[in-house]
């Protein structure tokens, strides 16, 4: 039951990540996969621990804002569905969405 | 620890090497050698001797003090090693930004590639970054030039680029270090800009 706990909130987590300005999409880790993984789903990007939410996100580039701003409106999203939980955020990589100004 | 244990691996292996090419020699019987009698030509005989002794005193426990202490040191220091490498806390890999904000190394260094290889003199950069415990990334910079360029006002040019680029991006930089080396623009990555 935990199980699909941690899956039900680590989808709510990621779809309002996903809707946060600024984020290209999430991250799946650099040095083991980041997900949460239940009864034949898994989903990429979100970690689920009994004390922390842990987002990896790709960010849009060119930034809008430095990256710690970023993180803070993610973190303003993150944290009603992280059931009490620290949410960390972690910026793998940054991706270009727009030509303009590089 | 890094060059202790470099060495440590560099001497292992020139040791493997040795012993591999001269059991090949001997194999070979090219030596004018018999391998049993490798011990007495390089004076083995009296070593085994004395740790035969030494074992046989420990077994009959008839060790001096000073061997008892010199072996209780010995323990100690290996004891001591052994729970500083078990307990070590070990290096972050991604960098802290602020409280429960982080951003991997990889970021960072094409952050600082570009902003680098933005001044129009530098034909390649490599990029160093190291994560630290408390926040901060450690940034180190090598730029590639032609040879004749002033190398030092390229080098306050692209610490200044560099630093600025990460500082739009957010990241707190605790050292950064750049260095300007001439270099052949047919090794380089870009040879005209």
């Amino acid at each position: 039951m935990a199980v699909d706990d941690d899956l039900q909130l680590a989808r709510a987590v990621r779809e309002a990540t996903l809707a946060t300005g600024g984020v290209h999409s999430l991250g799946t880790g650099r040095y083991a996969e980041a997900a949460t993984y239940g009864a034949g789903e898994k989903v990429s990007g979100v970690v689920v621990s009994d004390d922390e939410v842990r987002v990896h996100v790709v960010a849009g580039y060119p930034l809008s804002e430095p990256i710690p701003a970023l993180a803070e409106r993610i973190r303003e999203k993150v944290a009603p569905r992280a059931g009490g939980r620290a949410a960390t955020i972690v910026v793998e990589d940054l991706e270009v969405t727009s030509n303009e100004g590089l | 620890m890094r060059v202790f244990n470099r060495l440590v691996v560099v001497l292992l292996l020139a040791g493997l090497v040795a012993l591999g090419i001269s059991a090949f020699v001997y194999a070979l019987d090219l030596g004018g050698h018999r391998l049993s009698s490798v011990p007495n030509t390089l004076g083995l005989s009296s070593a085994y001797e004395g740790l035969d002794n030494f074992t046989r005193n420990a077994e009959g426990g008839n060790l001096n003090p000073l061997d008892i202490t010199v072996l209780v040191v010995v323990a100690l220091f290996g004891l001591i090693l052994l729970l500083f490498e078990l307990f070590k806390r070990p290096v972050p890999r991604k960098v802290l930004m602020q409280q429960g904000t982080y951003v991997t190394r990889s970021t960072i260094e094409n952050e600082a590639n570009a902003a680098a290889e933005e001044v129009p003199e530098v034909l390649q950069s490599d990029v160093d970054v190291d994560a630290q415990r408390k926040s901060g990334a450690k940034v180190s910079v090598t730029a590639n030039v032609r040879r004749g360029e002033d190398t030092s006002r390229l080098q306050s040019d692209v610490q200044e680029r560099v630093q600025k680029r990460l500082a739009e991006v957010g990241v707190p930089v605790s050292s950064l270090k750049v260095r300007v080396l001439e270099a052949d623009p047919r090794e380089t990555k870009t040879r005209v800009k």
